[in-house]
């Protein structure tokens, strides 16, 4: 017996089983499925929101581009290092100084760290490099030149898929490792203890600290955050060009396609989606209860 | 019903008379222990049994009559039947066998409560509410020397009967050897036919030795008195000395000899069979362990031995230590083509170097003294094999013991080294070990904690294969070197609980251990009962080994094959052998 069966006896079907009716266990009436809604709470993208969003994934992959660039200048002697260390200092200055300025507008609650404690972190950071940039430079003397670029280019590869593109601020572990353990595989291969700890700097401020700077730009500043990635972006092609002409290709295809094609895609798949939600579905708890607390 | 009459075989040819023996409790069967022939006064005969009951400890009765008529006299049937009277019993038997026949008759005589009698005969075997009866003839003076196995562990109560019926019948004819005594060629008021010894005549140099032994043993305990009062000096208690003595394998066996010495030099004889076999087993191992040691020492101080053994340590100690040197610059090298840390393995290799360096110098220090402290020490191997094999031992752990030092070091690094990387991949990948719930789980990590965890993991991780090499190397060193002691303690361990008193009783005497008896029909003619010969199965060699091994110090290996892998792999240090301490029995 379905919903198109023959008229049923007088008493109409309730949809109760603790009651004996004169209807089989799995009989429906033509409201079957009434209650079943499509797409609910579907977001309907707009293709350039979704692009500018994407334009964050372009920059770190161009961040990535320029740290290579970098190390390419390094070790062919065109960079000396100690342009590279004074530069670095500056700039982490220059970003450490607009970080204060951008967070000071804004009363942040709970414990705000103390200028002491940054320059303590950046002692830690430096002293740890210098010491150890004697042993780190020889740590891949016996390895051969193909290993160290695939274990490289496999631990930016990690870091690029596990960085919290969301929230970029407190740095993911996965993401931030790989990014180190990557420089120091490139950097033990430059030809001195200064290039090594040169490089390593460079690699803390591109990894560690410039994430922290695109959070607060990307909260207090969103119109200059998007200025930033496109300046990014044109960055790592001018730079990655200039040492090799393939390279500096591949790195605006891949941007194309993550900034402009996929973006596409996903407006395009969007109109085929097609969830159904009903009473069926599990119960979610959208009450605060935070009120019973305390 | 079958009754089993335990018959021994001197008695076949005995004279008319009474038999002697006891029922067995609780089966119906009985041993017969003697024949006590004609003339005789009943009263003196039941006087005589509860003298033997008295000394024995065992439940003698009179079973019954024997008659074993001469050519030229009239059978006794009825004065035999008469006897019952006089020695009022529940059952009585009477046995009876013609001159040329082979079999026995026996005929039962129960007497019921109201004291009639009541008589069946055995006729043939299948005729079924008749009482059946088998002879089973027995060796007598075998059974009482044999011990049936496998014997009661601890000091069984004498008075508790055993639940088998064989073992009453060994433990009862064992047991009866003052009745034994008797000897047919004495004047006494009774005659009797049974197992006879020899006469102590015979065994007069036994006899000398068990006089001569009480002073020995006494002479041996005051000896063993004074050493234990020179060990227990305060002096020696001090710590070094004494973790030194717990480790040292001459002074375990010196501290086991002592023990066993004092097993041996009680006064009082062996209580019980296993007892009895530990003397033996240790004065005769302790025997052969001194004559090995005679035989070695003769060979050492002849033609001038000890020289040429002084003479051969020193170059011997040169060669290991230059071996060593030389592995040390392969490795330092490029061994095998592995990929090492070139500074790493500097350092340690010189480390290292510097280290046989020292031993080296040491060695050629003590070199003059060698040939002394051997010529001395060579003295010590007449107390036995195993000392000569503990103090090779002792000598090959000294001489070794740089190669120990290094198998510390190396592993310690490495153990550090496994830790290490292990914490700093829990961080690589943002977890962290929880200590509480024993598990791993998800953690924050602030930045500067990232950076510095980031840089030690990678060091770490590059230089795992220096540290690894150097570890592996001087880990098989040590294992060679364990190997070869633990091949000399377990032999010292093999000649100190070998049984070697068991086995040789085993081989030469293979009735006094007896594992369980076996049957076979001697005669089996009808009209007669049957008559089964019963012998002793001696016991197995392994069983013999397995019963009556000397518990020792046993040096078995602590861990498993699967155990020692993973012991080796993470880095901890092993200890392949342990020691059982002695339990004290």
């Amino acid at each position: 017996m379905g919903p198109d069966g023959a008229p049923g006896p007088a008493v109409p079907w309730r949809k109760v089983l603790w009651e004996r009716q004169p209807f089989p266990d799995n009989y429906v009436d033509q409201r079957f499925l009434e209650e079943l809604r499509r797409n609910e709470g579907i977001r309907q993208y707009r293709y350039w929101a979704v692009v500018k969003e994407a334009g964050f994934v372009g920059q770190q992959l161009s961040c990535v581009a320029i740290f290579i660039t970098l190390w390419l200048y390094m070790e062919q002697s065109l960079l000396p290092p100690e342009t590279l260390l004074w530069s670095s200092l500056i700039c982490a200055l220059l970003g450490y100084g607009l970080h204060q300025a951008l967070t000071s507008r804004v009363e942040s609650c709970g414990e705000p760290r103390t200028h002491l404690a940054d320059l303590q972190s950046a002692a830690i950071f430096l002293s740890f490099t210098f010491g150890f940039s004697p042993v780190l430079k020889t740590l891949t003397e016996s390895v051969s030149t193909d290993t160290v670029y695939a274990m490289s280019a496999l631990m930016l590869l990690a870091h690029l898929v596990s960085f919290p593109y969301a929230q970029p601020s407190p740095p993911g572990s996965l993401s931030l490792n790989a990014a180190l353990f990557a420089s120091v595989c490139l950097a033990s291969r430059l030809p001195g203890a200064l290039h090594t700890f040169a490089m390593l700097s460079c690699a803390l401020l591109v990894f560690a600290l410039w994430p922290c700077l695109l959070q607060t730009l990307r909260e207090n500043a969103p119109v200059h955050f998007t200025g930033v990635c496109m300046g990014v972006c044109i960055g790592g092609i001018v730079g990655l060009g200039s040492q090799t002409l393939g390279g500096a290709v591949l790195l605006t295809l891949a941007l194309a396609s993550v900034t402009l094609l996929c973006p596409f895609l996903l407006v395009r798949l969007q109109r085929h989606k097609d969830n159904i939600h009903g009473p069926w579905d599990e119960a979610e708890i959208r009450e605060d209860l935070s009120r019973f607390l305390h | 019903m079958v009754l089993k009459i335990f018959f021994p075989q001197c008695c076949n040819r005995a004279e008319s008379g009474l038999l002697v023996g006891r029922w067995i409790s609780g089966h119906d069967s009985a041993v017969v222990l003697a024949v006590i022939h004609y003339p005789f006064i009943p009263g003196q005969v039941k006087q005589y049994i509860q003298q033997m009951q008295a000394q024995s400890g065992v439940e003698l009765t009179v079973l019954g009559s024997w008659s074993l008529p001469k050519e030229g006299q009239e059978s006794m049937e009825s004065f035999l039947r008469d006897l019952s009277t006089i020695f009022p019993q529940q059952r009585w038997l009477q046995v009876s066998r013609q001159m040329g026949k082979m079999g026995f008759i026996c005929e039962v005589v129960n007497r019921n409560q109201n004291g009639q009698e009541t008589q069946q005969e055995a006729k043939k075997q299948n005729e079924e509410e008749e009482e059946k009866v088998i002879f089973v003839h027995y060796e007598q003076r075998k059974v009482m020397l044999s011990q049936l196995h496998p014997t009661e562990s601890g000091d069984p109560d004498p008075n508790t009967e055993p639940s088998s019926e064989l073992k009453q019948v060994f433990q009862t004819v064992a047991r009866s050897q003052p009745l034994f005594f008797l000897d047919r060629y004495d004047d006494g008021p009774l005659k009797s036919t049974h197992w006879q010894s020899e006469g102590r005549e015979a065994s007069i140099i036994v006899e000398l030795l068990k006089q001569a032994s009480v002073p020995l043993c006494m002479l041996i305990s005051w000896l063993l008195a004074l050493w234990t009062w020179i060990c227990n000096i305060r002096i020696f208690s001090l710590y070094p000395l004494r973790f030194l003595s717990s480790k040292l394998s001459t002074c375990v066996q010196i501290s086991y000899r002592t023990e066993h010495m004092r097993t041996l030099s009680s006064p009082k004889p062996a209580a019980g069979h296993k007892q009895f076999m530990r003397k033996g087993n240790i004065l005769v191992s302790f025997l052969v362990d001194v004559g090995l040691g005679i035989l070695l020492m003769s060979w050492l101080y002849r033609d001038d031995h000890i020289a040429t053994l002084a003479n051969m340590l020193m170059p011997a100690a040169d060669h290991v230590a230059k071996e060593l040197e030389e592995l040390l610059q392969w490795l330092m090298g490029a061994p095998a083509g592995l990929k090492m840390n070139r500074a790493l393995d500097q350092v340690l290799g010189r480390f290292f170097l510097y280290h046989i360096h020292l031993w080296i110098s040491y060695i050629h220090l003590m070199s003059p003294f060698i040939e002394g402290i051997l010529w001395y020490g060579g003295l010590s191997v007449c107390l036995g094999l195993t000392f000569a094999l503990s103090l090779l031992s002792d000598m090959v752990a000294l001489l070794t013991f740089h190669i120990y030092c290094f198998y510390v070091y190396g592993a310690r690094l490495y153990c550090l080294k496994i830790y290490g990387l292990s914490s700093l991949w829990r961080l690589f990948r943002g977890k962290k070990w929880n200590v509480l719930r024993q598990r791993v789980d998800s953690c924050s990590y602030d930045v500067d904690q990232l950076f510095i965890g980031t840089l030690l993991f990678t060091i770490l991780l590059f230089l795992l294969p220096t540290t690894a090499l150097y570890y592996l190397v001087f880990t098989l060193l040590r294992l060679v070197v364990v190997l070869f002691q633990g091949i000399l303690h377990l032999s010292v361990d093999f000649i100190n609980s070998f049984p070697l008193f068991a086995m040789g009783l085993r081989i030469f005497r293979p009735y006094r251990l007896a594992e369980g008896v076996k049957f076979q029909v001697l005669c089996d003619e009808p009209g007669t009962a049957l008559h089964l010969l019963m012998e002793i199965n001696p016991l197995k060699c392994s069983t013999v080994v397995q019963t009556y091994r000397t518990p020792t110090y046993s040096c078995y290996p602590r861990d498993s094959w699967a155990a020692l892998v993973k012991k080796l792999f993470v880095g901890e240090l092993i200890y392949p052998w342990r020691h059982k301490s002695t339990k004290a029995d």
